[in-house]
């Protein structure tokens, strides 16, 4: 106390960062000390009820307003209908609903035989296997249908978040004003619980397919803004110059110079648009997305593993494989065809494409199979898979060591750790997040760090907000001494970290929904369990950004450290690490978004944290609760994007890295 | 559809001039599917049956909580499943918003309480008995409860009331909840492997009745008012000192709108009315014979065809 | 050099990059050097640039990397707006201009050739050739007819198919004439057009570069590091130093009179008997004896002559009309390196 009464009011120009951090971290050492000691009056530990502000009822009546008097509701509701034509459309040509143009299913044959086609002359051989043996495989394993249902809808949603992301990204490079209003918006967008856009969705967007795709759009779209902006910034200015001595008008220089020119990076924009939203598959099967989701979210719900990992494995494919090909399409440059080629060489692909899909689709007509696998005739291996899966868990040692593992990890670590955490008084602890962002990042930061905090406070969730950060520094900290090592390993080979990232990209795109039985199954319904299921996910970041942080130090410096007769670990500790630290700071900042997002998720398992109040809120009763505490998670992880991205900025330019 | 159904509209279809009500709308009726197995089966039986009564039925997948919301806008047309102990909360905080209105109950009773699976009761056989459960306690102590047993319990918005019931019986159980259904089933599962006792919260009608053979624990009689005056039940200090009812409704719901759009078809949803084994039997074609719900309905609606004819108009 | 109206003329010019140069410019003092302007957080670009190009000329623009020669040109097609002063082409003051005007103007009158070629990477070269020309609205057929006809101009017919990327540095280059070349402008800005060329393509280019001027007579503004190459090409040459233009006359006179120190060191290590011509010599009140030079052969292909012959004083005519003579001894100065 009597540290902060000198230090703060006192021109804190004079004291260095560092100074001022480790003051802040004194003073919430003593009030934590005072409070262990039972001195501590109650209303500094924790924020009386009494002056807890009612956010809750403002935001609903806030919210109730924009919805009814500003008339956003029958606004929504008017482009909803536009929406479901089109979902409507892509559903009959997909999955054969009777609904216009009525000329639908398109016969899997024929759409494998594309995808085969497509991959070939994307890829080679390797691309056109993974295309025509993804659509093979969704098709034997009898989940034909459901599959392109999920498609149908992301046929819709994908271009969608394409087309806004891409306008949005134009109108933040061209105005500068759109650029600053944009930025915090998304990082909010960002951040904000799965679970806080569900009831909105729902309302403006009537549950369904139609409410599913434009969550799918609105959470598949940052990246796209992001990516156009970076594009179009990088174009060369001579390219720009010379368009216009070209004589170009404005709208001929954007799409004639502009864009083309940006080509690759809208490009990856378009990977992660894809990306994006296949990882929403199953999250929007809570407001009526059809298809892959809510069959699994059906299968988990009655203790199917065996379908439900099936499930995840087709959704793995499809992922994998709009993946590659879209990549493949981002490095594919336009090649020139010598002169006198004859037409039908120069569209050779094109035409063979289109032969297939015809052939199949005639053929189709005769043999049913080529149509459509029926119930029976596919070969789903549920039943056996969760023998396997019941197997596996009985193993001897694997008992032994979750046993081990849930009876250490959790009642020696983890329990302790909450109730320290929990036991830290409210001011001291926001000092020590303002302390952390001070020491890393600088004061704008700390600003942030303590009005966001205190926000958090004053919403009344503290303690729940406390369990949610406990959950997340624990599995970031856990993913961190697992992913770390793995990723220093893997970056020391080719092979290797090509094969540790394909299992990154793998882990990364597997509904994490399927994670959670496992998990449970594993360790029961512990935190344990929790904390494993983020971890799973957290640890996919930190371990592609060490190996892209330690692949890219220029030779030079390994040269130059070799020449100087380091050794291996000496090279690593002093010169391949610092260089790489600031790639890997990006890495855990996303593993602690990640975590964030999979805490939430988590509430499936069964915790006491924002989460479980979020999934309370579900029943739409209480708009203004599912807000405020959305917010709280959104303020939360904000901090630490915020600091730890200002801290990697930084460490880049001392480095002359950028 | 297959053949029967077919037949069976076109039959229907030819019926059809003596019901002279068939003004309702074109507009599909949505019905929602949720994620557990009778639900599906019993919507997609009912949507069946409003097909061959000439409406056109989509289905919609949605959470079984928000879905409440999405019948007040009208988004959702019914609701074929409310329980009372599950969604008895959103769906009372839905008709006070209005929009939504109750069409009745069915036959069938749910129940809702402590529940364990067979094999618990080789290690503790004075079950069902609730003083018997305490006295095994230990058997059911985790790393985390230390001796006193683990109770595991739905999730927190079901509201349970586990953690009261500990207190007002003084029972050495700890109560963990757990984070949705599927959480309680893994939990079953894992301890299926090594036929560990547990027990934990249950339901019925459940598809888990036919996975796992399990038992509700007998607590002492459910008594009216005993989550309101604590004189009432065993211990005269407390709230919640009884058992759940062991006969909680389970109500159909509708977009208050239905009635005036599509008239015979709110006609039909009135005289629905599906028992307990009915539901069991629904579940079933669908968690053992693995089929898929579609045709899960087409079996169930040939092989019930006494049951449902009467509730066309 | 004809009389008529500048096609170019810019007056006391200004281009200040910087965080906002037009307030700075407005505030600076009278007379401020470059380096107190760096000072100030600002960097000029072209500096108080008055000069003028004439229909047909071609002017040519020297300078170290970084002297403003670049900027410079792209004032005058205003790629950049200048911060100061005022610059016409063809009597418009080109500040003043529209969107639309501007547009037009480079459609139909400009032509610039880049330093590093600017091509745009997703158009073969015959796309790119024909840019300009779409950007007219030309139809595909025309356009395309024009575009083989340039291409086969710079030497790379047979490629018209390939992308940027699938050329070398010289070929791209050699694109990025073409593209210029394709809407045949009146004024025509070439920044470092040769740098990327061997020199037997060079001096090809050159050549080329030469006939087609004494057949299209176009108003160029050139830029280039090679004096060898200004010599050949430039009716005048400017010289820069520091955004400003230190010296802007005819290749002779900057040799025989350097007007600022900086110019002397600049040329000084050129062969001036290479540079200087006989009807620079000339003086024109002077007579001389016998056999007359041609007012445009260079000292050094007099040597010979010079050294053997013993008159004092040597005619000069240009296309058989006598404009003088020439002194002997001034011209052995200029050969042997001594004062002129
Ligand atoms: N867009 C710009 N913003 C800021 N400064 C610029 C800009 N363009 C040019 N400059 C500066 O103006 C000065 C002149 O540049 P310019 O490109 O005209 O040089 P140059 O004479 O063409 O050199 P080089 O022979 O290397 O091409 C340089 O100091 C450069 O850094
Ligand atoms: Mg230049």
């Amino acid at each position: 106390m009597t540290v902060a009464s000198t230090t703060l009011p006192t021109s804190l120009r004079s004291f260095s960062n560092a100074q001022i951090a480790l003051a802040c971290v004194a003073v919430a050492l003593c009030l934590t000390i005072v409070q262990y000691l039972g001195l501590l009056p109650t209303w500094l530990h924790r924020l009386p009820e009494a002056i807890i502000p009612n956010f809750a009822a403002v935001l609903d009546a806030v919210f109730n307003f924009v919805k009814d008097d500003l008339g956003l509701l029958a606004f929504t509701r008017f482009l909803t209908e536009g929406l479901e034509w089109l979902l409507d459309f892509s559903a009959n040509i997909f999955f054969g609903k009777r609904r216009f143009p009525n000329i639908g299913p398109v016969p899997w044959t024929a759409v494998a035989a594309t995808a085969a086609v497509i991959g070939y002359y994307l890829g080679g051989w390797r691309l056109a296997l993974l295309g025509g043996g993804t659509m093979v495989w969704t098709a034997l394993i009898g989940q034909w249908e459901i599959a392109m249902q999920t498609m149908s809808v992301l046929a819709i949603a994908a271009p969608l978040a394409f087309v806004i992301g891409l306008s949005l990204g134009i109108a933040a490079w061209k105005y500068a004003w759109v650029d600053r209003v944009i930025k915090p918006v998304l990082s909010v967008l960002q951040t904000l619980p799965f679970f806080t856009y569900l009831l909105p969705a729902v309302i403006f967007f009537k549950v369904g397919p139609t409410a599913g795709a434009v969550a799918t759009t609105i959470y598949a779209i940052p990246p796209m803004i992001l990516m156009t902006t970076l594009g179009l910034k990088k174009v060369s200015p001579e390219v720009v110059e010379a368009g216009k001595m070209s004589g170009c008008t404005k709208a001929q220089m954007l799409r004639h110079v502009y864009i083309p020119s940006a080509r690759t990076e809208i490009l990856v924009g378009v990977n992660q648009v894809i990306m994006l939203s296949l990882a929403m598959v199953v999250l929007t099967a809570f407001i009526g997305m059809p298809g892959l989701g809510a069959k699994l979210l059906a299968m988990m719900g009655s203790f199917k593993l065996g379908r439900s990992f099936e499930i995840g494995v087709t959704i793995v494919l499809l992922a994998v494989m709009l993946d590659r090909m879209s990549k493949a399409w981002v490095i594919k440059l336009p090649e020139h065809f010598e002169r006198d080629t004859p037409i039908w060489q120069k569209h050779s692909m094109l035409l063979l494409g289109l032969g297939l899909f015809i052939g199949f689709t005639l053929l189709s007509l005769v043999v049913p199979f080529l149509a459509e696998v029926g119930r029976g005739q596919d070969f789903s291996q549920g039943k056996e898979l969760d023998n396997l899966i019941k197997a596996f868990l009985n193993i001897e040692w694997v008992k032994a060591t979750t046993g081990f593992l849930r009876a250490f990890l959790n009642v020696q670590v983890l329990i302790p750790f909450r109730n320290f955490m929990l036991s830290i008084p409210t001011p001291a602890f926001i000092l020590l997040v303002a302390a952390f962002a001070l020491a890393l990042a600088g004061r704008r930061e700390a600003l942030y760090a303590l009005v966001f905090f205190s926000l958090v406070a004053l919403s009344g969730w503290w303690d729940r907000a406390i369990i949610t950060l406990y959950s997340v520094i624990s599995a970031v900290s856990l993913a961190a001494l697992i992913g770390l090592p793995i990723g220093i390993l893997a970056s020391r080979s080719n092979k290797w970290s090509e094969r540790v990232l394909l299992v990154c990209d793998t882990a990364q795109t597997f509904p994490s929904f399927v994670y959670l039985i496992p998990a449970i199954m594993l360790f029961g319904i512990t935190d344990v369990a929790v904390i494993f299921s983020i971890l799973v996910f957290a640890m996919v970041p930190l371990t592609r950004y060490t190996i892209e942080g330690l692949r890219n130090v220029p030779e030079e410096m390994t040269e130059a450290a070799d020449m100087s007769g380091a050794t291996r670990l000496q090279k690593l500790w002093s010169v391949q690490l610092p260089i790489a630290l600031p790639t890997m700071a990006v890495g855990f900042n996303q593993a602690i978004m990640f975590a964030f997002f999979m805490v939430i998720i988590a509430a499936f398992i069964g915790t006491q944290d924002l989460g479980q109040e979020l999934q309370r809120t579900l029943a739409g009763t209480d708009l203004g609760k599912n807000f405020v505490l959305g917010i709280c998670v959104s303020l939360m992880a904000l901090t630490f994007d915020l600091t730890i991205m200002k801290w990697a900025a930084d460490k880049k330019r001392m480095l002359g890295l950028q | 559809m297959n053949k029967f159904t077919t037949a069976l509209t076109a039959g229907v279809l030819a019926l059809a001039p003596l019901s002279a009500i068939a003004a309702d709308s074109d507009d599909p009726i949505v019905i929602p599917i949720h994620n557990w197995s009778s639900q599906i089966v019993m919507s997609n039986v009912v949507g069946q049956i409003l097909e061959m009564n000439g409406n056109a039925v989509e289905y919609v997948t949605t959470d079984s909580q928000a879905v409440y919301e999405s019948v007040r806008l009208g988004d959702v047309t019914l609701e074929m499943e409310v329980w009372e102990g599950a969604f008895g909360a959103s769906f009372r905080a839905a008709l006070e918003k209005g929009g939504i209105v109750d069409v009745g109950d069915h036959n069938a009773v749910t129940r809702e309480d402590w529940w364990y699976p067979m094999w618990t009761k080789d290690a503790c056989p004075g079950l069902p008995s609730w003083e018997a459960l305490n006295d095994c306690a230990s058997l059911f102590a985790t790393a985390e409860t230390g001796d006193k047993g683990r109770y595991l319990d739905g999730p927190v918005d079901w509201l349970k009331h586990g953690q009261e019931r500990v207190e007002a019986l003084g029972m050495d159980f700890v109560v963990v909840n757990a984070g949705s259904a599927a959480a309680l089933w893994a939990e079953i599962g894992a301890a299926e492997a090594d036929k560990r006792p547990i027990v934990v919260f249950n339901w019925t009608p459940n598809f888990a009745e036919a996975v796992w053979p399990g038992e509700f624990v007998e607590f002492p009689e459910w008594v009216d008012g005993c989550d309101k005056d604590p004189a009432v039940g065993p211990n005269p200090n407390a709230l919640y000192d009884c058992g759940n009812p062991a006969n909680g409704y389970m109500k159909k719901a509708a977009w208050d709108g239905m009635e005036a759009k599509w008239p015979s078809a709110y006609a039909i949803l009135e005289k629905i009315d599906f028992s307990n084994p009915q539901i069991a039997e629904m579940a079933k074609l669908v968690d053992i014979d693995e089929m898929e719900p579609t045709e899960a309905a087409e079996v169930w609606l040939e092989a019930n065809e006494d049951v449902w004819k009467g509730w066309l108009n | 050099m004809t009389a008529e109206n500048p096609v170019i003329s810019c007056k006391n010019v200004w281009k200040i990059f910087g965080p906002d140069p037009e307030a700075f410019m407005k505030t600076m003092p009278e007379g401020m050097s470059f380096e107190e302007i760096r000072a100030a957080g600002y960097i000029a670009g072209v500096k108080d640039v008055s000069i003028e190009v004439h229909k047909g000329e071609m002017l040519v623009i020297m300078g170290l990397s970084g002297s403003g020669k670049s900027t410079l040109v792209r004032c005058f097609s205003r790629l950049h707006d200048i911060t100061g002063g005022t610059i016409t082409v063809e009597g418009q003051d080109i500040m003043s201009l529209s969107e639309k005007e501007l547009i037009d103007l480079r459609r139909s009158k400009m032509g610039m050739v880049f330093q590093s070629f600017g091509l745009l990477p997703h158009r073969t070269i015959l796309e790119n050739v024909a840019f300009p020309l779409e950007m007219r609205g030309q139809d595909k057929h025309t356009r395309r007819e024009r575009a083989l006809e340039v291409i086969k101009l710079v030497g790379l017919e047979g490629r018209e198919d390939y992308f940027p990327r699938e050329l070398s540095g010289g070929q791209q280059q050699r694109v990025g004439i073409a593209r210029s070349l394709a809407i045949e402008p009146d004024i025509w800005f070439l920044d470092e057009p040769f740098s990327a060329l061997d020199p037997l393509i060079r001096k090809e280019m050159q050549d080329e570069f030469l006939r087609l001027q004494q057949m299209l007579n176009k108003t160029i503004v050139f830029i280039t590091h090679d004096f060898d190459e200004a010599l050949r090409l430039a009716d005048r040459i400017a010289i820069m130093k520091d955004g400003a233009v230190e010296q802007c006359d005819t290749p002779d006179q900057i040799v025989l009179h350097p007007a600022t120190e900086y110019v002397r060191k600049f040329t000084e290590d050129i062969d001036k008997a290479r540079v200087v011509h006989a009807g620079v010599l000339a003086q024109a009140h002077a007579s001389g004896e016998g056999e007359p030079q041609d007012a445009g052969t260079t000292v050094h292909d007099m040597a010979r002559m010079l050294v053997n012959d013993t008159r004092e004083m040597i005619p000069v005519h240009r296309a058989g009309v006598s404009i003088g003579a020439m002194s002997r001894k001034a011209a052995l100065d200029v050969l042997l390196g001594g004062d002129s």
